[in-house]
């Protein structure tokens, strides 16, 4: 939805946040943080029974030294039975995992869980219990609507302050389109309680006359601001549930498109729109996005599934004003959506088969992916990301700059993976290499370097000499094939370097 | 190298600068209240360290050779291109040239506009103008109203420092007496100055200072000449940089033929060749030195000599260049060659280079010249010069400059919007298009003709009503063919177009000068 390119600065304080969390309680310098940790106290009805805590040996990648297998840490949160046989929690509590576990409460004990479904997206994830036994007693619980605001509402978990279930009480603040911390990039319907919150609560289920109404999964730290908790709402849990019916999850779909109000007069006049507050200007269209070729750049969108669109880019759907792209966020892959287009003072009907959802990956927070890198001549190379981003602090503005403008300046078009040189491990073929470090691959040999498998592609190739250029620098990077081959092993056992490249999820 | 920033940095023009709708100067106060306590905290240093009670002779000749200087300066406000900012007032002292002249560093006089001189005892005073001014080379040149203001000082002679060599930094106490202090060259090396683009030689002294009021510009001495102004002093390391006699000499010898022309470059960019695996690939392993030209500016100095880019630079002016691109001076021993090309030549002058093309040995003479600030497509300063502007029914219209984006504050490489920041650090670079400037949108100032564009800025115009904008002087052509009694303004983000109406941008104009308290709609000289 929205807020898609958010700049770099608030990408990375909600990252922090992110980080913090899930490796400690909220400290005093989080903000926005997710919840995983502990327990306590009890409550006699049956739902009880039906919510676990989960343990989470979690993982997570080491992108300066991408060949390690990164650091463990250990991580908790609450889930609940959602069907006979699954758990459902936030996919925050069960990222990067290596082994979970679930406890009940006066069940002494531990199951062990795989996880069967992870939508980050939208921060869910179902969990598979290997011992049917778990389920024993327990009953799934049932799924609500959207609350009322005002009403009042219970949230069960575990949090830090204890070992023992918890429960919190609260009523609803307020219902609006947020931000999910997660992934970073995402915006979905947003329930806001003032219920204490804490860490641990993440994936524990918020109540309301014995009916599951939201999963509580983000809020702010004390020192931000107090009594503002988050849940995820039904409408939400409910498109995931769906989404997953056939076995695998297929993200929400998305528009990729730019809209800009309509509001000015003279605006309406030059798009050529009657006086009537309808329609909204469409300023951008991401080419690889579902509305390339069907949308332009300088369209008007007059309604989508005849659903009238305001000058502000807001439709009414079910009774509230929502921004027109959620109309395609209900939807699911294979679906369409209709447009009524102003195309040159004209109209037209598009069909837009909503066939992929976001497709730039790299802008989003990714989690049980491992980094992929090529390591040559003891130089790493590896494609920007959001990840890497947030584990190496780099001074190139550029670099901060392609980030930003992959997607509106369809920088993605040269460069699918904007493949940079991350890190030099150092050794006397590369002690002149120094000040080509945090500059973007351009071409090697003459041939376009535009993902991170050609540059591999490329060093598989014999040469005499590997010439690299890269963006903006006009001094060529030069090895040697022959010094290349015989550092190779003096570099990898320096540096313990048991690979020397991971491409598997590197674009082709 | 880098050099942290010292106390007079604050206080340089170059570096001030406040954010966004937040009130005007406020990095000036401060930086004057950091100098008025460090005056007070020396002046107790001061008599301990005090050797001779009575300024002896030589000394009493010195400061008949220095002058006072009070600039009174005001700069314009970039994000409200119309007004300027509150006058700010810098002390200098003036290093007494023959001639009847004044030598300050050009940080002092920027956006003078009142300059004053006094004498060391305080008995006289009298205004000055600016005569000649380097914004690059930081230097200006000041002239009394009269001729007899300094007519019983008959002005310093020039020494070349040498490193090893003992300087003397000098200062007035608020008595008038001189305030001696030593130090040793240690170094002398091309680096950047106060405007990042220029890269000049650098000496720096190895000195504790006791810093009196007068701090933005002293002058250094060697056996009584001048041997350079101080450029900045970072008081933790006590190290102190400055601009030696070189580079001053250079700037008087222009500023005596007018116009002044400014230190000259080539007009290209080379990289080092000392990884031999490079050299091996350039096929230079034979042969020794030299740097490869990398980069060639559009009808530049290099162009025209049919310098290429590809080209190994061998030589320049019969001095041999090596692989990290210096050359051997006589003054300061091996240095980059950016001092041998901009300070020992002249704009205009023909500089023989040897170039190594496919082997082949090539002479080619470069007619090296000054790059001016208003050539670049982004200028790397904008002083004493008011911003342009083009207030169009409520949008805000200007060119981007550096000095725009140092509104942004010190980091504002990391502050100011990136695709801005951008466009400033590669200058176009690789872009076909000849654009003269780049406009942006910067801010609305919101009036009934532009509902719905208020939260718009930084979004760069490409063209209004289909006519390209590459500079604003391209705006009030575009707007005599309204369409259909709309203005189309196309831009590069978000929105992509958006229209006003024509009719209306005329009427609302006097209402925006009304409300806003504009003097003008728009500045385009």
């Amino acid at each position: 939805m929205q807020p898609r390119c958010l700049s770099l600065k608030s990408l990375s304080t909600l990252a922090l946040f992110l980080g913090v969390a899930s490796v400690t309680p909220l400290g005093p310098l989080s903000h926005f943080a997710l919840l995983p940790e502990r327990a306590d106290a009890a409550e006699p009805s049956p739902i009880r029974k039906s919510l676990a805590r989960i343990g989470n040996t979690s993982q997570d990648p080491n992108y300066r030294q991408p060949w390690l297998p990164g650091v463990t840490m250990s991580s908790s949160g609450t889930g609940w039975v959602v069907t006979k046989d699954r758990i459902l929690t936030n996919a925050h509590v069960v990222s990067n995992a290596r082994f979970l576990t679930l406890e009940k409460e006066n069940d002494p004990k531990k199951y062990i869980a795989t996880v069967e479904h992870i939508a980050h997206d939208c921060d869910l994830a179902i969990l598979k219990v290997q011992d049917p036994t778990f389920f024993t007693g327990t009953i799934p619980l049932e799924l609500g609507d959207i609350p009322e605001i005002e009403s009042e509402v219970s949230v069960f978990g575990y949090p830090i302050g204890g070992e023992r279930l918890s429960v919190t009480r609260g009523v609803v603040s307020r219902i609006d389109f947020r931000p999910y911390a997660h992934s970073g990039i995402d915006s979905h319907l947003t329930i806001q309680i003032d219920a204490a919150i804490n860490p641990g609560n993440s994936g524990g289920p918020v109540l309301q006359k014995g009916k599951v109404v939201g999963v509580a999964f983000q809020g702010f730290s004390g020192d931000v601001a107090q009594n503002v908790g988050y849940m995820i709402p039904t409408p939400v849990i409910r498109r995931f549930l769906e989404d997953i019916k056939d076995g695998k999850y297929d993200r929400y779909m998305d528009l990729s498109i730019t809209p800009f109000n309509t509001l000015n007069p003279a605006m309406r006049k030059g798009l050529g729109l009657p006086d009537d507050d309808k329609g909204v200007l469409i300023s951008s269209v991401a080419s690889a996005g579902v509305c390339a070729g069907y949308v332009k750049p300088g369209d008007v969108v007059l309604a989508i599934d005849g659903l009238a669109v305001a000058s502000d880019g807001t439709v009414e759907l079910e009774g509230e004003r929502v921004q027109m792209a959620e109309v395609a966020e209900r939807k699911f892959r294979g679906d369409s959506v209709r447009m009524t287009l102003l195309r040159a003072r004209a109209k037209l009907e598009v069909t837009v088969p909503l066939n992929q959802a976001w497709p730039f990956a790299m802008q989003a927070n990714q989690f049980d992916v491992k980094p992929t890198y090529v390591l040559f001549g003891g130089l790493l190379f590896q494609p920007l990301s959001r990840n890497l981003l947030n584990s190496v602090q780099f001074q190139n503005p550029r670099l901060t700059y392609f980030f930003e403008a992959f997607v509106p300046r369809e920088l993605y078009k040269e460069h699918p993976e904007v493949v940079i040189l991350s890190g030099i491990l150092a050794d006397p073929i590369n002690t002149y290499l120094g000040e080509f470090k945090e500059g973007i691959v351009e071409e090697i040999n003459g041939t376009p370097v535009r993902t991170l498998s050609d540059l591999a592609d490329a060093f598989a190739k014999p040469a005499e000499f590997y010439v690299l250029r890269f963006v903006g620098n006009g001094r060529p990077l030069v090895l040697e094939r022959t010094a290349v081959e015989a550092a190779r092993e003096r570099i990898r056992s320096r540096y313990g370097v048991q690979k020397e490249q991971f491409l598997e999820a590197s674009i082709r | 190298m880098k050099l942290p920033f010292s106390i007079f940095a604050a206080l340089s023009l170059l570096a001030t600068g406040s954010s966004w709708l937040e009130t005007p100067s406020l990095a000036a106060p401060a930086a004057t209240a950091t100098a008025t306590a460090n005056a007070t905290a020396t002046s107790v240093a001061s008599s301990i360290q005090k050797g001779a009670q009575e300024p002896n002779a030589s000394e009493a000749l010195l400061a008949q050779n220095l002058v006072r200087v009070t600039t009174t300066t005001q700069p314009y406000d970039f994000t409200r291109p119309w007004s300027k900012r509150a006058p700010l007032s810098r002390r200098a002292l003036g290093a007494v040239l023959k001639g009847n002249r004044v030598l300050i560093t050009a940080e002092c006089a920027a956006n003078a506009t009142y300059i004053e001189l006094e004498t060391p005892d305080g008995e006289r005073k009298q205004a000055a103008r600016v005569v000649c001014v380097d914004y690059e080379a930081n230097l200006a040149l000041l002239q009394p109203e009269s001729d007899d203001f300094l007519k019983d000082q008959p002005g310093l002679a020039f020494a070349t420092p040498h490193i090893g060599d003992s300087l003397a930094v000098l200062q007035l106490e608020a008595n008038g007496n001189l305030l001696s202090s030593k130090g040793q060259m240690t170094t002398a090396e091309v680096v950047r100055y106060p405007i990042d683009d220029t890269s000049l030689l650098v000496g720096r002294l190895n000195v504790s200072l006791q810093v009196r009021e007068t701090v933005l510009s002293l002058p250094l001495l060697k056996d009584g000449n001048l041997a350079g102004l101080m450029l900045r002093y970072d008081s933790q390391s006590g190290l102190l940089d400055f601009i030696p006699a070189t580079v001053v000499e250079h700037f008087i010898n222009d500023s005596n033929k007018m116009p002044y022309e400014g230190f000259p470059r080539m007009g290209c960019s080379f990289a080092v060749t000392r990884d031999p695996q490079l050299r091996r690939f350039l096929d230079l392993h034979n042969s020794k030195g030299g740097v490869l030209i990398t980069q060639i500016l559009k009808d530049g100095p290099a162009e025209k000599a049919g310098v290429q880019k590809g080209d190994v630079l061998l030589e320049i002016a019969g001095n041999p260049i090596d692989s990290d691109g210096n050359y051997r001076d006589q003054d300061y021993g091996r240095i980059s060659l950016g001092h041998l090309v901009s300070t020992k030549h002249f704009e205009g002058q023909l500089v023989k280079i040897r170039v190594s093309r496919a082997g082949k040995s090539l002479d080619l003479e470069v007619p090296v010249a000054h790059r001016r600030s208003e050539q670049y497509l982004s200028q790397p300063y904008i002083i004493d010069r008011a911003p342009r502007y083009y207030v169009l029914g409520g949008l805000i219209l200007g060119e981007l400059s550096r000095q725009y984006l140092k509104e942004f504050g010190g980091d504002w490489i990391h502050k100011a919007p990136l695709e801005l920041v951008n466009i400033d650090r590669t200058q176009g670079e690789g872009a076909e298009e000849r654009r003269k400037r780049v406009v942006v949108l910067t801010r609305v100032l919101p009036s009934n003709l532009t509902v719905g564009y208020e939260d718009l800025r930084h979004i760069l115009v490409t063209a209004i009503n289909g006519q390209p904008i590459n500079s604003l002087d391209d705006i009030q052509v575009a707007l005599e063919k309204p369409v259909n009694g709309l203005h189309k303004v196309e831009l590069l983000g978000d929105p992509s177009v958006l229209f006003l109406d024509a009719k209306g941008v005329q009427a609302i104009g006097p209402e925006l000068q009304r409300s806003y308290g504009l003097p003008a709609l728009s500045r385009l000289e």
